[in-house]
């Protein structure tokens, strides 16, 4: 009898198969690495080029926020403040410290300290802190528990969905405006942040864009 | 029940069209348009690579970047914040400065935008006389000029890069010089500028080196008109067209509708009068005679095809016939004095456009361009008189300006060896002067030339030394407007590549030290400051960009009759029978100073379409006659020199005459206009500045390839662009929204769910047709506004023009004297947008307040949203336009890769710079929108003031549009702007039959014939008569639509 198939075909189940492991593999491996915190970057905690502790600066000094980051209520952009602000307490307060060095140096030279970013919504994506600081949301939102942090690390994965939870239900996340820097303010129970923030969603006609053109231009 | 509503037939002649094949009907355009991208667009073409090689390169590549799974890790990003914070400056925000732009016609008042201490933007400034915050093509690429990578950086002595403190000692060696010999030898060749601190430093360089020459050159300066108006009027004496008086206006040879070579408050004055809002409203009316197509001539209710010489002896008949009506003896000496001569123009014309303008003595204008010799300028100056404009229509200024010799009387001290010392700030007369000067060889005579430019060109390849110039957005100084105004310059960066400015140069010569910061400035500013507080005031110059009250003083208008008679009776018609050939500005690159601007090279000129080039423009008649067909290499000769160039048929040119743009051809460009068209300069002598006469013209028998955008997604006849008389309109009002299929359509009914337009704010736009010149100045603002890259003169071929605002041109009526029209078309943002429907991937959505969106991080490139645009206002980045140098596209991934750093800072930061395989679109500048959204909420903070009405958000294109034409805003109020204009009669919507429910409309243009002139029957009927004209002959008949508008067509 003549032969139906020719003689490649011999391999073909086995090459089959292959694929079908490989393939599988490969979606197993996009969809594990995709939906971990590793690709959105929780907990993603450089080393900083100064080790400058939020925990001691908040939590201990008691300073505010807009100390450092001043413009944060009225620009898209939260700054980091410049060598000068570090050196307006630090030319008198451990004015000699070896982990000041980089700063000294900075202010020094005029070139700026090098801090690594932590925190970045893609370029195309337009992510504004003036609107959310002066309408109720608080930093803790999106940079977790960053006041109580010796280290920054990204607490939040920062993704569109994630984005997307808050935009769809900001009454989870509003506060009292006296409390938006207050970072260890918390509601008295989920019960009441859901009356209380959809209270001021409606006293101040809180709309979140969920559209794209709300944050991609 | 089925409905069949079919597109309507493409007539067997058009009467509105784009091209001459189009009208001609030829199949090679029927490819082009059956084509949604044009051949090959969508393929990998070009270069040696195949796909195949590209597709296993690039397996390779990414094979090589997945080991290590290192390509998906995020790099390491940094911040970086000021050492020390800057005065104002908040990261993130937009901080205002107020400017200009020195210009030889008259400074450009400007508001720049500077993020983080770079300008991004500029806009004009709202708070100048003389501005409404308008700007043109030149003032809104600037900003590209400055980040520009091909200027020049460094200090060259002999070509090879010298010390700056080289050209310092060298200075102060010439300057010693001069301190001896009070001078001699000494001379300066400048650009116009009515700069106080120039004339002071000038003043000053004089009273200590009082035999120095002063010479100043233009290539498309006002020479002769300066001097026709200081014979007639007494020297001082300038004059300023109010055209917002003017009820009739004749423009012979004069573009005064194109704001970049007039004035902001020239193309206002005259659309304000051309805006009508209702029935019965008074309308002006424009006369234009010319050689080829420019706006104003698209802009005019009679157009009359002449020569460029022909100009005299049309203004000398003029003239008579408005001597005899006004009984004006003055008028009557000059004409008569004006010599005699045959003209091929139609009398009748000349006598009704007589009539009509005599007819509103007081109220009517004559000008005549610039380059038209001055015994024509004083015969159109005379007819002014006689027409009582003076002091109405036409007022007089008395100007301060420091004399200068003219670029003659340099070359002829250079030849006689009086000069030693050549400085030459600015300009490049090696390249534009008068060829007959033979400037570059003078300059090899000199034992020193220094030249100041912000390009190493030709005439640095020709000097000893060579200096980088400021741009003027990095250089203090100060310059006036048209009217006077004193406007500061500010600096809004350091300079990028150490250059100087011209200040700073005669600042050293003079032997004054170095000046800190605005000091040279201040000083100037102190003489003509009034009042005692002297910082105040200079804070407020600085503030709002001018000084008030120091436009020039008015002058009264007395016409010396003598000396016009003198010059006109001097006139000389040009001899022989040969052809004219008329040297235009370039719409786009000027007199060639913008040559290395890529955004303007790549915007078509409005008339002929051409991008990256220029062409010798020859009428129908003329080119069938020598059998001349587009892109036909031409060689001109007049006289013992000689140009190739490339021909192009353009509907509308005078016959017997050609024209040629200058500005092109230049040889020491790099980049990618180093090959961009013909330099014209050659043929242009002290002898004609305007034209040449008797020139010949021979094929060469080569072709040559223009890019034209002209054919680029043409959407046939279907009347897209409106238009009436004014009678007409006055009679049936709403003739736009009946004309064509409008008139037949049923209500329309969606099978697709509306998107939810429950936003409190919905966006519109609305496009005024009757005040649109087509001065592209909403397309470059477009360009810098949303940091659209340009993909240069072969991509435009291919018809991957990214330009987010299309200019169309259309054309009506016969191909000798078709009418032309003007019409922006931008993304319309459909209601029920086709594009939305075909998405794949829902990177094109709608929003609530009725844009639609473009989210171009989800876009995968399939172009379905393209196809399925009826407007073809969706752009497609085939390459990666922004990252790549324009000559190595088809590099594949060896193509270097990244934008030059300088250009960099040239983008909108709150723009998205969009990658290769992304479809991008106009997003009614949604950056604005957001913003101002933003702010409000800010502002609102814990209160339910989110929602107050909104601050007034304006369009990119809205802003720049200097007639006023584009108008963006919220329609749903009833009290703004775009929403009345919506509700005027004139309101249409293109392609309304599709309903699609285009947020952008339309305002039909009217036109206001003059019924006693020839002609005049065709006037305003662009659309000829309705589309299924099958039975109504030929005739023109106003479109019937309204009495089938509430026929049911349903079958």
């Amino acid at each position: 009898m003549a032969n139906f198939f020719p003689s490649w075909t011999n391999w073909l189940p086995l090459k089959l198969l292959v694929i079908v492991f490989v393939l599988g593999g490969v979606v197993t491996a996009g969809i594990w690495y995709y939906f971990t915190p590793k690709y959105t970057n929780v907990g993603y905690m450089p080393t900083q080029p100064v080790p400058f502790s939020h925990a001691v600066h908040v939590e201990q000094l008691g300073m505010d926020c807009r100390y450092c980051h001043s413009y944060v209520e009225v620009a898209g952009h939260s700054n980091v403040p410049s060598t000068q602000t570090c050196m307006a307490c630090h030319s008198q307060i451990k004015s000699a410290s070896p982990k000041l060095a980089a700063v000294r140096e900075s202010w020094a030279t005029g070139e700026p300290v090098q801090w690594v970013r932590i925190h970045k919504a893609p370029d195309y994506t337009y992510f504004n802190h003036a609107v959310h600081v002066n309408r109720g949301i608080s930093c803790y939102s999106c940079h977790g528990q960053i006041n109580a942090m010796p280290v920054v690390y990204q607490a939040e994965p920062l993704s569109m969905s994630w984005c997307l939870d808050c935009h769809r239900a900001p009454e989870n996340f509003l506060r009292p405006p006296a409390e938006v820097f207050n970072l260890n303010w918390r509601p008295a129970s989920s019960a009441d942040q859901l009356a209380m923030g959809a209270e001021y969603k409606k006293e101040w006609n809180i709309n979140p864009p969920v559209t794209c053109g709300g944050c991609h231009r | 029940m089925k409905r069949i509503l079919p597109h309507p037939e493409r007539p067997a002649k058009p009467v509105l069209w784009r091209s001459l094949d189009e009208l001609a009907a030829k199949p090679e355009f029927d490819e082009i348009l059956e084509r949604e991208f044009p051949q090959g667009a969508a393929e990998w073409q070009g270069g040696e690579m195949s796909r195949r090689n590209f597709l296993q390169l690039m397996g390779a590549s990414m094979a090589l970047a997945g080991i290590g799974m290192a390509g998906c890790r995020r790099p390491e990003a940094y911040i970086v914040p000021f050492t020390q914070g800057v005065e104002w400056t908040i990261p993130g925000k937009f901080l205002y400065y107020a400017t200009a732009q020195p210009r030889r016609n008259g400074a450009m008042p400007l508001v720049a935008a500077t993020s983080s201490g770079r300008p991004t933007k500029l806009e004009g400034n709202p708070l100048h006389p003389i501005s409404n915050g308008a700007t043109d093509t030149f003032a809104q690429a600037a900003v590209l000029d400055l980040y520009d990578p091909t200027r020049s950086r460094a200090v060259k002595r002999e070509g090879t890069t010298a010390d700056a403190a080289d050209f310092a000692a060298k200075l102060e060696e010439i300057r010693a010089a001069a301190e001896a010999n009070g001078g001699e030898g000494l001379a300066f060749l400048v650009e116009r500028n009515d700069s106080p601190t120039r004339d002071r430093l000038l003043a000053l360089l004089q009273s200590r080196f009082p035999r120095l020459m002063w010479a100043e050159y233009e290539p498309l300066g006002a020479a002769e008109a300066e001097a026709a108006t200081a014979a007639c009027f007494g020297p001082g004496t300038a004059l300023a067209p109010d055209f917002n008086q003017a009820d009739k206006v004749l423009a012979v040879d004069c573009d005064f509708l194109n704001a970049s070579f007039s004035g902001i408050d020239q193309v206002r004055g005259f659309t304000a009068r051309r805006r009508i809002s209702e029935p019965g409203q008074p309308m002006n009316r424009l006369y234009v005679a010319e050689t080829r197509y420019t706006g104003t001539g698209g802009m005019a209710d009679h157009r009359l095809r002449i020569k460029p010489s022909e100009a005299g002896p049309l203004l000398r008949a003029l003239g008579r016939e408005v001597a005899a009506l006004t009984g004006d003896s003055d008028l009557a000496a000059v004409a008569v004095a004006f010599p005699d001569s045959a003209l091929s123009s139609d009398p009748q014309w000349i006598v009704e456009c007589a009539k009509d303008l005599a007819a509103s003595r007081g109220r009517s204008l004559v000008v005549v361009g610039d380059g038209q010799p001055v015994s024509v300028q004083v015969l159109a100056l005379a007819i002014n008189k006689a027409l009582g404009s003076f002091g109405r229509t036409l007022r007089g200024m008395k100007v301060q300006r420091p004399a200068a010799s003219s670029i003659t009387e340099l070359a002829a001290a250079m030849e006689a060896g009086r000069v030693q010392n050549l400085f030459i700030l600015g300009g490049n007369p090696v390249y534009n002067a008068p060829a007959d000067l033979r400037f570059g060889d003078l300059l090899g005579g000199i034992s020193t030339t220094v030249r100041l430019g912000l390009h190493e060109d030709e005439t640095s390849a020709a000097c000893r030394w060579h200096v980088p110039q400021a741009h003027f957005l990095e250089s203090w100084g100060d310059t006036r407007s048209a009217d006077g105004t004193i406007c500061a310059v500010q600096p809004m960066i350091l300079p990028l590549w150490d250059g100087v400015s011209e200040l700073e140069i005669l600042n050293r010569l003079a032997g004054n030290p170095e000046p800190v910061g605005p000091q040279l400035v201040r000083e100037t500013f102190a003489g003509i400051a009034k009042g005692a507080d002297l910082e105040a005031a200079w804070t407020e110059f600085l503030r709002k960009g001018f000084l008030a009250d120091t436009a020039w003083p008015g002058a009264p208008l007395n016409f010396n009759t003598g000396a016009a008679e003198g010059l006109a009776s001097a006139h000389r018609m040009p001899a022989g029978d040969g052809f004219e050939v008329a040297f235009t500005p370039s719409s786009t690159i000027d007199d060639g100073r913008y040559a290395t601007n890529g955004w303007l090279q790549e915007t078509p000129d409005f008339a002929t379409k051409i991008t990256w080039d220029n062409a010798v423009l020859v009428s129908p008649v003329t080119a069938k006659s020598l059998g001349l067909a587009d892109g036909d290499m031409v060689k001109i000769s007049a006289g013992d020199t000689s140009i190739k160039a490339a021909a192009i048929v353009a509907p509308g040119h005078a016959d017997g005459a050609l024209s040629i743009s200058l500005g092109y051809g230049r040889t020491t460009i790099a980049g990618a206009a180093s090959e961009a068209g013909f330099n014209a300069y050659p043929l242009r002598t002290t002898k004609g500045m305007a034209f040449v006469s008797n020139a010949s013209l021979r094929r060469t028998g080569d072709k040559y390839k223009f890019s034209e955008t002209q054919t680029h997604q043409s959407m046939e006849g279907r009347d897209l662009v409106r238009e009436a008389t004014l009678s007409r309109y006055d009679e049936d009002p709403t003739f736009a929204q009946t004309m064509g299929m409008d008139g037949h359509i049923p209500p329309n009914i969606s099978l697709f769910t509306h998107p939810k337009l429950d936003s409190p704010e919905q966006w519109g736009m609305a496009v005024d047709l009757s005040t649109c010149v087509g001065c592209n100045a909403c397309v470059v603002a477009c360009q810098a506004e949303n940091n659209i890259p340009i993909v240069g003169k072969d991509q435009v071929g291919r018809g991957r023009i990214m330009a987010w605002i299309r200019m169309d041109r259309y054309f009506a009526g016969d191909e000798e004297d078709p009418e032309m029209l003007a019409q922006a078309i931008m993304c319309q943002h459909c209601e029920n947008a086709p594009c939305e429907t075909v998405c794949p991937v829902n990177a094109t959505v709608h929003s609530e307040d009725g844009l639609n969106l473009m989210a171009y991080n989800r876009c995968i490139g399939t172009r379905y949203c393209a196809n399925n645009c009826p407007w073809k206002v969706r752009r497609f980045n085939f390459f990666d336009y922004n990252q790549r140098p324009l000559d190595q596209l088809y590099f594949g991934p060896l193509a270097k890769k990244g934008m030059a750093e300088s250009l960099q800072m040239s983008k909108n930061p709150n723009v998205t710079v969009r990658m290769r395989g992304v479809m991008e679109k106009c997003t009614y500048c949604i950056q604005r929108i957001e913003e101002a959204k933003i702010t409000r909420s800010v502002k609102a903070g814990a209160s339910d003031k989110s929602l107050v009405p909104f601050p007034e958000v304006k369009s990119a294109c809205q802003q720049a549009c200097p007639s006023e034409s584009i108008v963006f805003g919220d329609i749903r109020n009833p009290d703004s702007r775009v929403a009345k204009l919506k509700a005027e009669p004139r309101n249409y919507q293109m392609l309304k039959y599709l309903n699609v429910s285009p947020r952008t409309t339309y305002l039909a243009r009217i036109k206001n014939p003059n019924m006693a002139m020839p002609g005049a029957d065709k006037v305003g009927w662009a659309n000829g008569h309705p589309h299924h004209g099958g039975g109504h002959g030929a005739g023109h008949e106003p479109a019937h639509g309204a009495e089938h508008a509430t026929e049911a067509h349903g079958h």
